[in-house]
């Protein structure tokens, strides 16, 4: 372009500029440059921007040319800076490199101060959180000049909810840390009319809170919204004389600019002390509505607890309800948020939920794997949750999400004892339960320890959920509950051990109280038959807790201190009879239940091998392990020789899982768990069987506390191997232990959960049984298992549980294959006590 | 008359109720209690922990007879609720000097 050409063009562009910037200037000398003085000269600057952009010629890929911040507002005074964002939808190339000087030097030419931003569209596919401020001014984002698609596409990609929560997070920070510098107050006498406590920035900042929470927020507020705006007005008027008078971007409402700012804003009086008086308490006047509006913004709109999740005065609200209603799979959140709050949904949001319920399907509320797993959380039992359930319940959430339970709504079945409705009974259930973990009631608090001890009370919740929902039709309903309820967790994808606790809870959820209330429960048998039925702790406990909050849900007298007492003594004899007596009942050749597992078998297992496996193992046995882990378990022991060790080791999750087959030797094992710990591994659950041909078979699940079989490649070789030396006696575990000695060998209890070590010749026919409760540590094991070794006793069953921070360990042992003495249990325990109370010498 | 005052064990309610009947005894009052006799509970221990069950869980069914009902109904009592174990419980017999029927106020014979 010919220099003269753009000199041409330069000298017109400058008329034109100078021009917009006089008008101005006479309107401020006239006192007149509030809102629309301000405005008018954005859109004299607008109208030089696009003839610039005309000017600047072409390049390959489509630009916008964006206003930003105060000048998108249109809040452009004389001085302001203009901030501009150029936007390309596509690569920057040279083309874009020689428009963008185009565009930029003429302006540059000008002396006006441009801030401006180069960006290609995709760079918006990630937030920048790192930069509150640039956020916060696309808020303000107004095409100016360019290709408008490109501004909407940059809309769709910037404003969504979790955009918007992140922006009001920062907003919310940066004005506590604007109006800390100002000390807090907006009685300044020298304000600053941009920053300072009521000034414009709090104007602005007023007005973003309400549109990314709840754009009629201002009109529930404590100031009339025309005051609002002759707040506004008034501090444009000010901030454009100030911008006058000192001839550049400068905001300070100084003494002696009060005086020039009140003569020229046309404030009566004789003298000039009188009219700063009033332009100053017309400014607080001002002010003051500007940060009362601010405030009660900030009080009042909804805080950001999730995606598109606000907390407000009501309840949690979603912040925007068009987004909401198009993603039914952020609802179930709502609720979870109102819980974490300890508040409600809000009426608005519930009425949201329920008129676009029934567009969609069960599957449309959880549709990844991580929904599902949010689903499953927000089962957990805690305050809150009966509501929130009821909320669901009552927009038609619940029905929807689960179609089973929607069978039951409202559903009367007549009996002698029930009270409510089959819906409103079972969600009762959920809130007894809900309720139990947090009661002092005096024959409550021991079911809240059990309740504390579960691993996965959400399984409960969702047991309970469906335990009666095959009350819709009027025959076994236990049964037809478990049908449904088999639909539900396909649907959820539970894993198959989930799977089965809960439908194992739902079929047998009346067996508990039909042996506490209506068998004798002195009658071992009864307790044995029942055990049976139970199989394991985990199962016991969760029954028990069902059986407790489905009676009392009944009516609020159902369960008495009496009934409870009789389902506490049942829950305490099945414990121990599960726990304790299982080494008396042990697999028969020919039993019942055999025949499944035979016919089910793979290939390379014969009838007699499995059998030969099993038979001598404790009944309990079968119980533990699934089918296929009994098959890996049978061919581990196959062909074992003495001084062989047979491991396998695999990996669910987080958890662990080492199951180890040897013949029985001393010390055994206190060797593998002296090798777990001296690898950092932390031992969770397991259990240990001897059979009468002496085979072991242990089976330890634990935490890899250390990452060490993460982290390294040949980590799991290199675990076995040293198994292989340790318990084949090549190496020695002390030896290995010596660098941690220190955490594990000295390790003291930590005094909150008191240590229990307690031995009983009574309950079990072959065994001494020893009891410990203490609090978990690394190497617990180890040392418990070694004191035991070192008193010539043999480990012959262990069951291993920890429970939040207590370990819970049962071990039968014997010494030359009889019980202990008394003179031997008392020297054993007080052995143990010495060494878990780390005051063993 | 004779008031039946019978403590038994929970699960034998409906055993003794339906004895009862038999005899077209239809009257009764049934209260959950708690006590003990020469069992005197016993301690349990779960998880280590030894605990007191000094108080057993019992039933109470009350009921009032003619006189020469009583001798028979003991009997289906003590026949229903026994299971030849510690624990079964006791019947006391006790005289009933006049009823009142609430409703009408009249005397029962």
């Amino acid at each position: 372009m010919p220099l003269t050409q753009r000199g041409a063009q330069g000298s017109a562009l400058r008329a034109t500029f100078e021009a917009a910037r006089e008008e101005l200037r006479a309107d401020i000398r006239r006192g007149a440059a509030g809102r629309a003085g301000v405005e008018r000269y954005s859109e004299r600057v607008d109208a030089l921007l696009r003839q610039l952009f005309v000017d600047a010629g072409n390049c390959d890929v489509p630009v916008a040319v964006i206003a930003l911040g105060g000048y998108g507002r249109r809040h452009l005074c004389l001085h302001s800076d203009i901030d501009l964002l150029l936007l390309f939808d596509g690569a920057i190339g040279p083309a874009e490199e020689r428009f963008v000087n185009a565009y930029l030097t003429p302006l540059w030419d000008l002396g006006v101060v441009v801030g401006h931003q180069v960006r290609e569209l995709r760079e918006f596919d990630r937030l920048e959180a790192d930069n509150p401020e640039f956020l916060l001014a696309l808020l303000d984002a107004r095409p100016v000049a360019g290709a408008r698609p490109v501004f909407d596409k940059l809309g769709v990609q910037f404003h969504i909810a979790t955009t918007h929560a992140s922006i009001l997070r920062s907003l919310l920070q940066l004005i506590g840390e604007r109006h800390a510098q100002f000390n807090d107050t907006l009685y300044q006498l020298e304000p600053d009319v941009k920053e300072a406590p009521g000034a414009l920035r709090d104007l602005t900042a007023t007005r973003t809170i309400a549109m990314l929470t709840d754009p009629l927020l201002l009109r529930r507020g404590p100031a009339d919204p025309a005051r609002f705006e002759a707040a506004e007005d008034f501090l444009l008027k000010v901030r454009s004389v100030l911008h006058l008078e000192g001839g550049r971007n400068h905001n300070v409402l100084s003494h002696e600019l009060q005086e020039r700012t009140a003569e020229i804003l046309g404030y009566p009086g004789a003298e000039a002390r009188q009219r700063v008086e009033r332009l100053m308490s017309d400014y607080f006047r001002h002010a003051r509505i500007v940060n009362r509006s601010l405030e009660w913004a900030r009080k009042t709109a909804p805080v950001p607890v999730g995606p598109n999740l606000g907390l407000s005065r009501d309840g949690i609200r979603f912040m925007d309800p068009v987004y909401a209603a198009r993603n039914p799979s952020t609802w179930i959140g709502a609720f979870d948020a109102a819980i974490a709050a300890e508040t409600t949904v809000s009426e608005e949001a519930l009425s949201c939920i329920q008129q676009h319920v029934d567009r969609y399907r069960a599957d449309d509320f959880f549709p990844e794997e991580a929904d599902r797993t949010a689903l499953l959380r927000f089962l957990k039992p805690r305050t809150g949750l009966y509501a929130r359930l009821s909320e669901m319940h009552d927009c038609g959430l619940l029905g929807r999400v689960f179609p089973e339970f929607q069978a039951i709504s409202w559903r009367v079945v007549r009996d002698f004892y029930h009270k409510y409705t089959v819906d409103e009974h079972t969600l009762l259930t959920i809130r007894n339960l809900e309720r139990l973990t947090t009661t002092e009631a005096l024959h409550r608090v021991r079911f809240r320890s059990v309740l504390a001890d579960l691993p996965a009370p959400e399984l409960l919740v969702l047991a309970l959920l469906f335990h009666d929902v095959g009350k819709w039709r009027d025959d076994d309903h236990a049964l037809e509950s478990v049908r449904m309820a088999e639909e539900v967790l396909e649907r959820l994808q539970v894993t198959a051990d989930q799977r089965d606790m809960v439908l194992f809870l739902i079929r047998h959820h009346l067996k508990m109280s039909l042996a506490a209330f209506r068998r004798d429960t002195e009658d071992p048998e009864i307790v044995r038959q029942f055990a049976a039925l139970i199989g394991t702790e985990e199962r016991l406990k969760m029954l028990c807790l069902m059986t407790v909050v489905d009676v009392e849900a009944v009516s609020p007298d159902t369960l008495t201190p009496w009934k409870a007492e009789l389902l506490w003594r049942l829950y305490v004899d099945t414990y121990n009879h599960l726990t304790q007596r299982y080494g008396d009942e042990l697999i028969e050749r020919n039993q019942a239940g055999l025949n499944e597992l035979l016919a089910g078998r793979p290939q390379d297992l014969s009838p007699t091998e499995i059998i030969g496996f099993l038979e001598g193992l404790p009944q309990r046995y079968l119980q533990l392990f699934s089918s296929d882990a009994i098959y890996r378990h049978v061919r581990l022991a196959r062909d074992i020789r003495p001084d062989e060790v047979h491991l396998s080791l695999e990996q669910k999750a987080s958890v662990w899982t080492l199951a180890v087959a040897t013949l029985d030797r001393p010390f055994l094992f206190s060797n593998i768990c002296g090798v777990l710990s001296s690898f950092g591994m932390n031992i969770l659950r397991g259990h240990a069987f001897t059979n009468p041909n002496g085979l072991v078979l242990d089976v330890f699940e634990f935490t890899d506390e250390e990452r060490f079989l993460d982290l390294n490649p040949d980590a799991q070789t290199q675990v076995l191997r040293v198994l292989q030396d340790v318990v084949s006696g090549r190496s020695d575990v002390v030896a290995r232990l010596k660098g941690r000695e220190e955490s594990i060998l000295q390790t003291r209890s930590q005094g909150r959960i008191p240590t229990v070590v307690h031995t009983d010749n009574g309950v079990s026919s072959r065994y001494t049984i020893l009891d410990i409760v203490t609090p978990n540590a690394l190497g617990l094991l180890y040392r418990v298992s070694r004191v035991i070794s070192q008193h010539g006793c043999d480990v012959d069953l262990v069951l291993i549980a920890t429970e939040g921070e207590r370990a819970i360990d049962v071990f039968h042992i014997t010494k030359a294959g009889a019980k202990l003495t008394e003179a031997e249990q008392q020297g054993l325990t007080a052995d143990l006590q010495r060494t878990l109370e780390g005051t063993a010498t | 008359m004779k008031l039946l005052k019978s403590i038994i064990r929970p699960n034998k309610v409906d055993d003794v109720k339906d004895a009862l009947a038999k005899l077209n005894i239809a009257g009764m009052t049934v209260t959950e209690v708690r006590g003990h006799g020469k069992q005197k509970g016993h301690t349990a221990i779960y998880r280590g922990k030894e605990y007191n069950v000094s108080l057993l869980p019992k039933m109470e069914i009350e009921v009032v007879v003619p006189d020469a009902l009583a001798d028979n109904a003991i009997k289906a009592i003590v026949q229903a609720a026994r299971t030849g174990e510690i624990g079964d419980g006791r019947v006391f017999v006790l005289p009933v000097q006049e009823t009142y029927r609430i409703r009408t106020g009249e005397k029962e014979s």
